[in-house]
């Protein structure tokens, strides 16, 4: 009896120290594999070029580059947008990336919406979900002229 | 579904209740704290694979990502530095403890009769292990990293017949560089787990097929008349597996695990070393010189290898204590005496000093062309106040100067 009584205080005590070591290993393991998602992306602003150049009241599609950091590479990064300004000083610049599941729509001027080649969104002008899956419209980004220079914020 | 459903689900599908009764079937009396170091041997290695799978999250193997990813870890990454260091660590405790575990196995002669295969497959093991830590510490591409490996494939080049062909493929060409990292890495990460897993796998099963072997004074009753295996030996060894994780953490955390400047090619100022527990090897090197070189570099560790691995066919003696065979105490004091004298001289030996200032120029293909060009010399003083001269050309020079030498 006793015999069994000590069998199963040591079994316990095997899983209890089992689950600690798991634990106290496991812990920082996931720790250091997740740690991305909790890391907050750097924002700077991008020059898109002079104001003058972009101006047009259609949608102009502008690729451009900036650096940033990707874990331990300073890499360039590429990017592409949608320009337009809608007079008054306000600027509107649309993220190519389709806000279902990140392919890249294209402007069709005929139409005058955002057509997404994957499953079929359609976004209006605006940016705002005409057709198609899409939970929200097409990202816009902040803008900003500074010395006759179009920046955008880029996070 | 209740506890006790699921209980029944796999009891009907699995034979769960003849491996428990496996499990708990008696081990020898006079078991000591002596057998708990193959199991941490296997605590280790399931350490090292669960934080190497992890650190590879973050690893890129070429020479220009490898030691700005090193950096990031270290630095950047939460937790980076402790999994670092622990696995960085962990490597060196699992050389301490498979060595243990193979002084227990010799103490007890217990590779004699049945187990020749079990120590055989033991000692496979114990190269891999030494494989790992040959093929790991390249990944940080740091001056050690680089000169330590330059230094282990010229030893392996040195082999009769096929050494030199044998060092080509190790660095996957005549020199180190992107392709040898990559097969580093691909042996550090997906060659060796898998051979490891698979030699544990067959080392275990020896294990439990013939049981543990006690110690040479049980007689054949108490063979089978000790505790069970679960829970009692596997409690002492988790609580052994406990203690040497905190002693590892508490390193991993106390004590920084080095990173070296980038690998350079040119560095001469840099003194190699190899990890301690090749200290040994590298002392025993320089006592071999001129032509008697491939005795330090092949022969010794060849036969001792050999003669290891057969040990079990080569002592034909009645299985009893280390101190009962004059022959084997002998043997393994004086090898065991001189690794550790080896390995303390090589780890205390003096650097190399320089006094004189050499001067070091990079050659190019200045010569011949000099009186047509002058090429702008850029001189760098160095720390130690020895010059480097830089003569390379830029392309427009060596145009020019081709055009000039056309001339005339």
């Amino acid at each position: 009896m006793e015999k069994k009584g000590r069998r199963s205080f040591l079994e316990i005590a095997t899983a209890f120290i089992g689950g600690v070591l798991s634990l106290a290993a496991g812990i920082p393991l996931i720790g250091f594999a997740i740690s991305p998602a909790f890391k907050k992306g750097e924002s700077k602003w991008v020059d898109l070029g002079l104001a003058d150049r972009l101006k047009n009241s259609r949608f102009k599609k502008v690729d451009y580059t900036f650096t940033a950091k990707d874990g331990w590479v300073k890499a360039t990064k590429k990017r592409s947008v949608y320009v337009t300004d809608a007079g008054n000083g306000e600027w509107r610049v649309f993220s190519r990336i389709c806000s279902h599941l990140g392919c890249l729509v294209r402007w069709d001027a005929e139409k005058e919406s955002f057509l997404c080649p994957c499953h079929g969104a359609i976004f209006d002008k605006t940016g705002a979900v005409i057709a198609g899956p899409p939970p929200e419209p097409l990202q816009k980004l902040e803008t900003k002229v500074e010395a006759g220079i179009l920046y955008v914020k880029e996070s | 579904m209740s506890y006790a459903g699921i209980k029944q689900f796999l009891n009907e599908r699995l034979p769960l209740e003849a491996l428990d009764t496996h499990l708990r079937k008696p081990l020898p009396k006079h078991i000591n704290l002596l057998f708990s170091f193959g199991s941490l041997a296997m605590f280790l290695l399931l350490l090292q694979a669960a934080t190497g799978a992890f650190l590879a999250f973050y690893y890129s193997p070429s020479p220009e990502h490898a030691h700005n990813a090193v950096t990031y870890i270290s630095t950047e990454v939460p937790f980076g530095a402790f999994v670092r260091g622990l696995h960085h660590w962990g490597a060196s405790a699992m050389v301490i403890i498979v060595v243990l575990h193979l002084l227990r196995v010799v103490l007890y002669s217990s590779y004699k009769a049945p187990r020749e295969l079990t120590w055989i497959f033991g000692v496979l093991l114990l190269l891999i292990v030494l494989g790992f830590g040959f093929t790991g510490y390249l990944l940080p591409w740091d001056e050690k990293a680089y000169w330590a490996t330059v230094v282990g494939v010229e030893i392996s080049s040195t082999a009769p017949v096929l050494g030199d062909f044998v060092a080509k493929v190790m660095r996957g060409g005549s020199e180190i560089g992107a392709v040898t990292l990559a097969r580093f890495y691909a042996l550090h990460t997906i060659w060796l787990p898998w051979l490891v897993f698979g030699l544990v796998g067959v080392h275990l099963f020896f294990v439990r097929y013939y049981g543990s072997s006690g110690t040479p004074k049980n007689t054949p009753e108490e063979m089978k008349a000790g505790k069970p295996f679960y829970p009692h030996q596997v409690f002492e060894d988790v609580v052994g597996m406990l203690i040497l994780f905190v002693i590892l953490a508490a390193v991993a955390i106390f004590v920084p695990v080095p990173l070296e400047d980038v690998a350079d090619p040119t560095n001469a100022d840099y003194d190699p070393r190899p990890e301690w527990y090749f200290l040994f090897l590298f002392q025993l090197l320089k006592y071999f010189q001129g032509p008697f070189e491939v005795i330090g570099t092949f022969v010794i560790p060849t036969v001792g290898m050999l003669l290891l691995l057969f040990l079990p066919f080569l002592d034909r003696s009645e299985r009893a204590v280390l101190w009962k065979r004059p022959i084997a105490l002998t043997v393994t004091s004086v090898s065991v005496a001189a690794i550790v004298i080896l390995t303390i001289l090589g780890g205390t030996s003096k650097k190399l000093e320089t006094t004189e200032a050499t001067v070091q120029e990079t050659a190019q293909p200045t010569e011949h062309i000099q009186g047509a060009a002058t090429p702008d010399t850029e001189t760098e003083i160095v720390e130690e106040g020895e010059e480097v001269f830089d003569f390379q050309l830029t392309e427009e020079e060596i145009e020019g100067a081709k055009e000039v030498e056309a001339s005339q």
